[in-house]
């Protein structure tokens, strides 16, 4: 009786099927839900109109990113002097990527800046989604004297705004001797009330009470059923938390900002910001070519992310935050 | 687990209970209330950090936010004065107006614009939607630093590619990051930067909507704009609701654009051009903490009222269950 009963691997999704297979599937199921357009009783033109619509927005969104990707190849002389949705000679892209490696006017290397930011991104992201997936297991699973309580308040935390909470962490810091320690920065990112909500939510919809208790009754553990039963049913909410809460670290810029003093423990985002600043005060020649190509090495990865992950992205979590 | 010693607990507790010496209340056996106290376990981990790093920095600022430190005289209590000196001084309040008149802007346009590419892709009446969609959400994954530098490039009066545009257009010597031209352009920042994901959102509650309401529908030969605004629209309302105040909280906190943007076009923006450049300025710049708390808990107040405010309205519209 110290053993559970072997379960099938519940695995999440069929590994057989390959990425063609899977797209094609999901394309058909989506033609499938859909009402054909032929029943609307749409006017000629409707659908070129609309999709116009759509190529027009989709413009304004890559305009951005194309005249990043275009002058990340420049020298600064060309950024400023050249049509900025073109390439230009000399194509300096090489020279501007191996930039990113140097200490340049002592405001610190981009490199250690990605560096920082990756490992804030990976300790604060995935310890903010550990912590609430155990949270949101602790309120989905069991009732306990004050549960309700303090998930309402965690729910009401939502409603403190980063920019009102940023300067009172400071402030304790200062009495705490956290300023300039990465801690600082990490331990609160793995603070995340919406992802407790969130996996509450999703562990309630995705995780039977009846295989848990069964699992109870054969005499399995709290922690025992929780990794082996509970765990791989929840991935794919968990993907969902992992990406909001990596992208939230990613994209924190306040409160580095102001608990950073030491530039080698700056985010992308502080470096960056910092590197805007002298270019227009110190008038150094170099500074803006490596602000664009520091700029999409910066959104680079993100958004490779977010195109890999796209399958387990549950847009329809965010919307149960919203059902409620 | 724990070796033979843990006996299969009965499941129906309640009436073994009276010998064992403790109350019981009815349905909820010893064994299940051991088993809770475990629940307390996997929620705490999550409640040390909460408390550390959320509830104490809150406590703390609302105790600090009622001293005054001058250099000579040290640290006194000094009571509400910090709170009347932001609440009668104009500086703080042209802060608040100007995020409001943003918000105002910004979100009806950005959820306009969102539920218009929403309700195409739901309908599929636009070709290539699923890349569409992907298109319109990249934007999500820039760091505003990010997307606030590129669009500076942009702006730029001098050499930025939009002057120059203008210039074809007939419009001379824009300059998009002048005082005028600065809220504008940032609230065209902030369309381009979140669009896409409240468009996902409103997508995905679209989809939810059953299919045979809108068949049904169709049958009684309704126009296609009567089936998106009276069936469709009012059943992703709730949706609708939720992004509008999840917006407006960050509109609210209005912060690292116009910082950016400042070195584009110094002088521009001023110290206390929204209110979260203002606490930045007074406390870390000119290191009156205690005023800035203060002013990190007036916000907080604003913008919790304005939330509670929206929710009440949610509620008298009887939409929250």
């Amino acid at each position: 009786m110290t053993t559970v009963t072997e379960r099938p691997a519940a695995s999440p999704a069929p590994s057989a099927e390959s990425r063609r297979d899977r797209r094609r599937r999901e394309r058909i199921e989506e033609q499938d839900a859909a009402i054909p357009v032929e029943l609307y009783g749409l006017k000629r033109g409707t659908v070129p109109v609309l999709t116009a619509c759509c190529v027009l927005f989709a413009v304004f969104t890559l305009v951005p990113v194309a005249w990043i990707i275009f002058n990340a190849t420049k020298t600064q002389a060309n950024i400023f002097g050249t049509f900025g949705f073109w390439f230009a000679r000399p194509f300096e892209f090489f020279h501007n990527f191996r930039m990113l490696f140097e200490n340049v006017d002592d405001d610190g290397t981009y490199i250690q800046w990605f560096g920082n930011t990756a490992l804030y991104a990976v300790l604060g992201g995935g310890g903010a989604t550990a912590l609430a997936a155990f949270a949101g297991y602790g309120f989905a699973m069991f009732r306990f004297r004050g549960s309700k309580v303090l998930f309402y308040i965690i729910i009401g935390s939502l409603l403190v705004p980063i920019g009102a909470i940023t300067l009172p962490l400071y402030l304790v810091y200062a009495k705490a001797h956290l300023i300039n320690s990465i801690w600082g920065l990490i331990l609160p990112s793995m603070v995340a009330p919406v992802g407790v909500y969130l996996m509450r939510t999703y562990i309630g919809l995705s995780v039977p009470r009846e295989l848990v208790d069964a699992a109870r009754i054969d005499g399995a553990g709290e922690a025992r059923i929780f990794f082996k039963i509970a765990l791989p049913l929840m991935v794919p909410g968990l993907m969902t938390v992992l990406l909001l809460s990596v992208v939230g670290v990613w994209n924190n810029y306040f409160l580095p900002l102001i608990i950073f003093s030491d530039n080698n423990k700056f985010p992308l985002t502080v470096g960056m910001g910092l590197w805007s600043q002298h270019a227009t005060t110190s008038g150094d020649q170099n500074l803006y070519p490596l602000i664009v190509m520091g700029g999409l090495v910066t959104i680079a990865p993100l958004i490779i992310l977010f195109l890999i992950l796209q399958r387990y992205w549950r847009s329809g979590m965010l919307l149960g935050s919203i059902a409620n | 687990m724990s070796g033979t010693a843990v006996s299969t607990p009965a499941r129906s507790a309640p009436q073994a209970a009276p010998g064992s010496g403790f109350r019981v209340r009815p349905g909820h056996s010893a064994w299940a209330r051991r088993r809770d106290r475990r629940g307390l376990a996997f929620v705490s981990p999550f409640l040390v950090a909460f408390t550390l790093f959320m509830i104490v920095p809150l406590a703390y600022a609302i105790y600090d936010s009622l001293f005054t430190s001058r250099i000579i005289g040290g640290t006194t209590f000094s009571g509400f004065s910090n709170y009347t000196q932001i609440l009668t001084s104009g500086m703080f309040w042209s802060g608040v107006v100007r995020v409001i008149i943003f918000g105002a802007i910004q979100i009806p346009v950005m959820l306009i614009i969102a539920f218009f590419f929403a309700t195409a892709f739901d309908l599929g009446v636009a070709k290539y939607g699923r890349s569409f969609r992907t298109i319109f959400f990249i934007p999500f994954a820039v760091p505003v630093v990010v997307a606030a530098l590129m669009w500076g490039f942009l702006f730029e009066p001098v050499y930025g590619p939009f002057s120059h545009l203008a210039n074809l257009f007939g419009f001379h010597n824009v300059d998009f990051l002048s005082s005028g031209l600065m809220l504008p352009s940032i609230i065209v920042i902030a369309i381009w930067e979140w669009t896409g994901y409240n468009s996902l959102i409103l997508y995905t509650a679209l989809r939810s909507v059953p299919r045979d309401v809108v068949e049904a529908a169709i049958l009684d030969d309704t126009p296609l704009w009567k089936i998106i605004v009276k069936v469709k629209l009012p059943m992703v309302r709730p949706a609708i609701v939720m992004l509008i105040f999840l917006n407006t909280i960050g509109a609210l906190q209005l912060f690292v654009e116009p910082l950016i943007l400042n070195n584009y076009s110094a002088g521009v923006v001023t110290l206390n051009w929204t209110p979260v450049l203002y606490i930045f300025n007074t406390s870390i710049n000119s290191a009156q903490y205690n005023l800035g708390a203060a002013m990190a808990v007036v916000l907080g107040l604003v913008i919790v009222a304005i939330s509670v405010t929206s929710l009440l309205f949610r509620r008298d519209r009887g939409e929250v269950s």
